[in-house]
């Protein structure tokens, strides 16, 4: 019945539950926080079943609008970590969205929802073998959250702050081993299967953030309620990792002695108070037993008084302390710690003003002890029983008042090294200091504490402790009831004392001093809140930004002053990073200031450009604030500046400007760390500007030699103008070219010389492009061919190879350009060195061909026969052809150029057989050529000595033998009629010919 | 923040917190009031004895008690009126330390009561690691001094209620 009863309400909860979150996912505002709220509830406690169904559901809420919404599913995130741990998969990454959420009260809500979860994941790690997949996805995204929480503690928000403290202390926690064996989680827990988890580095970790934490709580701007969070935190983990606690107390020290400036008064007491009552606690955990010296110190410090003290620390330790002190710890320290009155406070003074009486009452007993005094007759006085004894005596009867003073009651400790030499020696250097009656200002409240001490001291030689000291007193006045009145008596005195001082205490403070801050007292008083981040508000943005503008109009006109002061170093830098640091307002204004007068700002604009360069490409040493954001982009304004003073410069036009133009362009561009592109094609486009036309191109020139390594990037910019119709520029862009093309890289040299063939390629294309001839009508001419190749032209005797690719073009071109290479190619093959002309006479030492030449010969492009010819004739024109190229014609002759010219050149260097099998068709040419032909046969006008291979006996009878089928009778007669002609004139000229 | 939980704090949650208490529920905040002491203290017929009561003892009982022990005297001093009043604002005094909710803010009364706060923290591990505000406004334990601290108190809460993030605001605010 109860079951099926059990199973009844299920089912109406189920049906409540989707009720509701349909519901929710309908309404708005209240309704739909309240809905979600009451669905989770009813999820997590009684339909946890259903979880898996609607947990999608819930953390969808994850970007809802609403902050109550975001919340709640954080709250249901956190209770999901505690009672099903399974989900973690699913939810940690939403967890991460939360931290990371743009509403202030969910990301802390989260953050504190993350130490919960932290700590529930790392049990739920421990605890589940499921699939290790899933364990380290949760592990990395958990890692990725810790980081960012990490990078909380630097928030502008207070509050995020203050959680993302309370985080980091749970994860030093959870990622340290506990120092004794708790019950409580600690790193021993974790597994140490898993590959991804890491105790050893997890500990480093936690020492890391310990380390943060301390940091953080000893800077100095930290506000009050961070630092009494981050106090407790600090305690907390020395409380419960024992081996933080020296650190932390010396933190707290720290803190006692440099509370950071910005607190107010009340923000001050309300930080002492904290502070004293955690070392209370701090004192009271068992854990501290080392450090409790330490610990009533900085109580004493705080102002304390020593009573309190010893009612805090516990009863056996107390006895510890004593242990301690007979073993001979440091003298100095212990007394330090256990005089009440090193406290900072500095209102005590007072109270040492009686105490200094006392001793003087002392001091005489001392005096009478050891007439002649040194320091040494002290000390062995002091070694002596009797002097003791009577010292004492005679003290206890003279110089004793007859009521304790209240200050005694409450500032009297036991000294700790009664009885040792050292003790006894430093004894005898106060007393003597007393009768010497030196003026009893210490340099240090401590020492005055130790003087305060010297009656004690006295009666301590017998090694009595505080109880005896007390009780021997008592005895000498009063009964015993008496004493115990008089005791408590004397208490209330002290404390009413105390109270009083306290209140004049108080007083002082609102006057000028708060003593133990080392802070400017006066002004910290007058000014109430002096911190800053609550008094100040930042500058609006736009003002800020004047402000920095004006600032820096003023040091652009102080050129004068800092030169003057021999700073003008200094205000150049600081010039420079202002403009490369900052807003656009600042570069224009400085870019301003440097074209007003650029001769002598120039270097003031290249430093500037050297620090945009080194920003540009991350070499600055500037502090991260200076440093570019994200989005700026830094490369971009580097070449922005370069171009503005290019342009300004060249455009502005101002007489100054106009003068110096020349000078300060070429410094620019000679002088500044990078030429970029665009300040390239600026000048590119100079050059089309007809005053500096030439002045571009130089600098263009200059470009290429002085920066070899970019060269091959400029130089496309100089050779573009070789087409210019501007005779000047062109001549001077070819000579510029060959002169780079000269000196030039292998890089650059082949930029060029894709750049002429490219032009060269121009050629062989129907109209003309662009590029030649921009206007509409585009007609080849001779012109526009000879554009073309000038450049290759102007390389050629650089580099003979080109001779093949103006082969191929050659081929592919029209009549009319063909008959304009045939002419432009002429001057420079006959300049060009080939090594036919290097031959030794006669040609009786046959060398090869040269190899471009060769490769032309041997891969003769299509319809470039005609230029062959022509080159093969220039080749022969000056030495008699060489075995090689002979061979290389007759191949040529036999196989592709069936015309018979083709062989003229090489005449001489056949054999006679092919001469005279060639004699037919030869005498079918022309008249001229025939002539030639002879010429060349009988070795007329020939300068080199040759033997040509057939007599001219030999010609003759060939002449007469020549088939008439084969060539006609009338040629036949013209020719013979020609050679007779020929050799008649040619006996007159050589008498080598035998007529 | 728009609803910030409050709760005021007095050594035995009759006057000054009560006093508080009734003052911010009025302008609609989200209170509750608490004491810190061993036991609710009240005055009696002579300054050394006192009327004492556990926590948890209903403000009714406690009206009755007063009424039977001497209706004059305690109408008089305005004992009886103020247990009246305490008694319709919510049934019995409870004790800080035995509660377990989270407020946003604590507000003491009393230095000793801050700082008996401030221990009990100290004492225990936190379990929410929900960061708190405790602020002590000294109040004097009389009914005059009550009702201005009382003001002060709503003065205070009220301008936190209108910051928008109250841990970021709080140094300033104060």
């Amino acid at each position: 019945m109860a079951s099926k009863f059990q199973q009844n309400s299920n089912i109406a909860a189920q049906n409540q539950l989707a009720h509701w979150l349909n519901e929710t996912g309908m309404s708005d505002g209240h309704k739909k926080a309240d809905l979600l709220r009451k669905s989770i509830e009813l999820l997590l406690h009684q339909c946890s079943h259903m979880l898996p169904t609607h947990l999608e559901n819930v953390l969808s809420y994850v970007s809802d609008k609403s902050t109550d919404i975001k919340k709640q599913v954080v709250g249901f995130i956190e209770e999901l970590s505690k009672n099903h741990p399974q989900f973690l998969p699913k939810i940690i990454s939403q967890l991460r969205l939360l931290v990371l959420d743009s509403v202030i009260a969910v990301q802390k809500r989260a953050i504190q929802a993350a130490s919960i979860v932290y700590r529930n994941t790392l049990l739920w790690i421990c605890k589940e073998n499921g699939e290790l997949s899933e364990l380290q996805f949760v592990w990395d995204n958990l890692k990725e959250l810790k980081l960012l929480v990490l990078n909380m503690i630097d928030s502008d928000n207070e509050g995020i702050r203050t959680h993302s403290i309370k985080f980091l202390e749970e994860v030093v926690l959870l990622q340290s081993p506990s120092g004794s064996g708790e019950e409580d989680f600690c790193l021993d827990n974790l597994p140490s299967h898993l590959p991804f988890i890491n105790r050893h580095a997890l500990e480093e970790e936690s020492e890391h953030i310990f380390q943060l934490l301390v940091k953080f709580h000893n800077s100095q701007h930290i506000s009050s309620v961070n630092l009494m969070a981050c106090m407790t935190t600090l305690c907390l983990l020395a409380k419960f990792r024992p081996k933080y606690m020296p650190r932390v107390i010396q933190a707290l020290g720290d803190l006692h002695t440099t509370l950071p400036p910005t607190l107010s008064q009340s923000q001050v007491n309300s930080v002492r108070k904290q502070l004293k009552m955690l070392i209370v606690n701090l004192i009271r955990h068992p854990s501290s037993a080392d450090m409790i010296p330490q610990l009533t110190q900085l109580l004493a410090d705080i102002g304390m008084s020593a009573q309190e003290i010893n009612k805090l620390v516990p009863k056996d330790r107390r006895y510890k302390r004593v242990g301690d002190v007979k073993n001979g710890d440091t003298p100095a320290k212990r007394l330090r710690i256990d005089s009440p009155h090193s406290n900072s406070q500095g209102s005590d003074s007072n109270s040492r003003s009686d105490f200094t009486l006392f001793d003087d009452d002392s001091s005489q007993g001392a005096s009478k002890s050891a007439p002649i005094v040194t320091e040494d007759t002290i000390f062995e006085g002091l070694n002596n029983v009797d002097n003791v004894v009577n010292l004492v005596m005679s003290t206890l009867l003279n110089c004793l008042p007859t009521e304790m003073p209240s200050n005694f009651a409450s500032l009297y400790n036991p000294i700790p090294n009664s009885g040792t030499k050292v003790q006894k020696r430093h004894l005898a250097k106060l007393t003597y200091a007393l009768i010497k009656n030196e003026p009893e200002v210490p340099p240090q409240p401590l020492l005055s504490d130790i003087a305060a001490k010297i009656p004690l001291l006295r009666e301590e030689e017998e090694k009595i402790t505080l109880k005896n000291a007390v009780a021997k007193l008592q005895e000498s006045t009063k009964a015993e009831r008496q004493k115990e009145n008089a005791v408590s008596k004397l208490m209330e005195e002290t404390r009413q004392e105390y109270l009083k001082d306290e209140e004049r205490r108080n007083k002082d403070k609102e006057k000028p001093s708060v003593p133990p801050t080392p802070t400017i007292p006066k002004l910290k008083q007058k000014v109430k809140f002096l911190k800053l981040q609550e008094i100040t508000r930042p500058i609006p943005k736009d003002i800020k930004e004047k402000l920095m503008l004006q600032a820096v109009e003023r040091i652009l006109g102080a050129e004068k002053e800092a030169a003057i002061g021999g700073a003008s170093q200094i205000r150049a830098k600081l010039i420079t990073i202002f403009a490369s640091s900052y807003t656009p307002e600042i570069r224009e204004l400085i870019l301003n200031y440097i074209l007003d007068d650029p001769v002598n700002r120039i270097d003031l604009a290249l430093s500037w450009l050297y620090e945009e360069y080194a920003l540009m490409q991350g070499f600055n040493r500037h502090p991260v604030t200076l440093q570019p954001k994200m989005h700026e982009k830094h490369d971009q304004n580097y070449n922005q500046l370069l171009c503005a003073l290019i342009t300004q410069i060249a455009e502005r036009g101002d007489p100054i400007m106009e003068a110096s133009k020349d000078l300060l362009l070429r410094k620019v561009y000679s002088e500044c760390p990078v030429v970029t592109e665009e300040a390239v094609d600026y000048l590119k486009h100079l050059v089309t500007e007809d005053k500096v036309a030439m002045l571009a191109l130089e600098l263009l020139e200059e470009l290429c030699i002085m920066r070899p390594p970019r060269a091959h990037k400029y130089v496309t910019s100089l050779l573009c103008h070789v087409l210019s119709e501007n005779e000047e520029i062109r001549e001077f862009a070819l000579k510029a070219s060959v002169k780079i093309y000269k000196r030039g890289t292998e890089s650059v040299r082949r930029v060029i010389e894709k750049q002429a063939l490219l032009y060269l390629g121009f050629m062989s294309l129907p109209i003309p492009p662009t590029e030649v001839m921009p206007r509409h009508t585009r007609v080849w001419n001779d012109d526009a061919y000879k554009l073309c190749l000038n450049l290759t032209m102007a390389l050629f005797p650089e580099n003979e190879e080109l001779i093949v690719e103006v082969g191929r073009v050659y081929g592919a071109a029209g009549a009319e350009a063909k008959r304009v290479v045939l002419r432009a190619i002429e001057g420079p093959l006959r300049a060009a060195q080939w090594p036919q002309g290097t031959q030794g006479p006669q040609g009786t030492q046959p060398g090869g061909l040269h190899p471009a030449c060769r490769a032309l010969l041997q891969h003769c492009p299509r319809g470039a026969e005609t230029l062959l010819t022509r080159l093969v004739h220039i080749l022969t024109e000056k030495a008699p052809p060489s075995p090689e190229l002979v061979s290389r014609v007759r191949e040529l002759y036999a196989t592709r150029v069936s015309d018979v010219r083709f062989l003229i050149p090489v005449l001489t260097g056949l054999t006679k057989k092919e001469i005279l099998a060639a004699l037919p068709k030869l005498i079918k040419l022309n008249p001229v050529v025939v002539k030639e032909v002879f010429n060349k046969l009988l070795g007329l006008q020939n300068m080199h000595e040759e033997r040509s291979p057939v007599s001219p006996t030999d010609l003759l009878v060939a002449l007469h033998l020549i088939d008439p089928g084969t060539a006609d009778l009338k040629y036949i007669i013209k020719a013979t009629a020609m050679y007779c002609q020929q050799s008649c004139s040619g006996c007159a000229k050589s008498p080598r010919s035998r007529c | 923040m728009t609803d910030i939980y409050i709760a005021v704090v007095c050594s035995s949650n009759m006057n000054r917190s009560m006093e508080a208490h009734a003052f911010l529920v009025k302008k609609g905040f989200k209170v509750k009031s608490f004491g810190t002491g061993e036991k609710v203290k009240l005055p009696g017929a002579s300054a050394d004895r006192p009327n004492c009561y556990e926590f948890g003892v209903p403000y009714d009982d406690i009206y009755n008690d007063l009424l039977e022990k001497d209706k004059n005297y305690y109408t008089q001093n305005g004992l009886l009126h103020m247990v009246d009043r305490n008694r319709r604002i919510k049934p019995s005094p409870e004790k800080f330390q035995v509660s377990t909710e989270r407020f946003d803010v604590i507000i003491t009364c009393e230095e000793r009561v801050y700082d008996q706060v401030i221990e009990w923290f100290g004492s225990r591990r936190s379990v929410y690691n929900q960061p708190v505000h405790v602020i002590n406004i000294d109040i004097q334990d009389n009914h005059e001094e009550a009702t201005i601290g009382a003001f002060l108190i709503s003065d205070m809460v009220t301008k936190m209620a209108q910051s928008e993030d109250l841990d970021n605001d709080i140094d300033e605010l104060l």
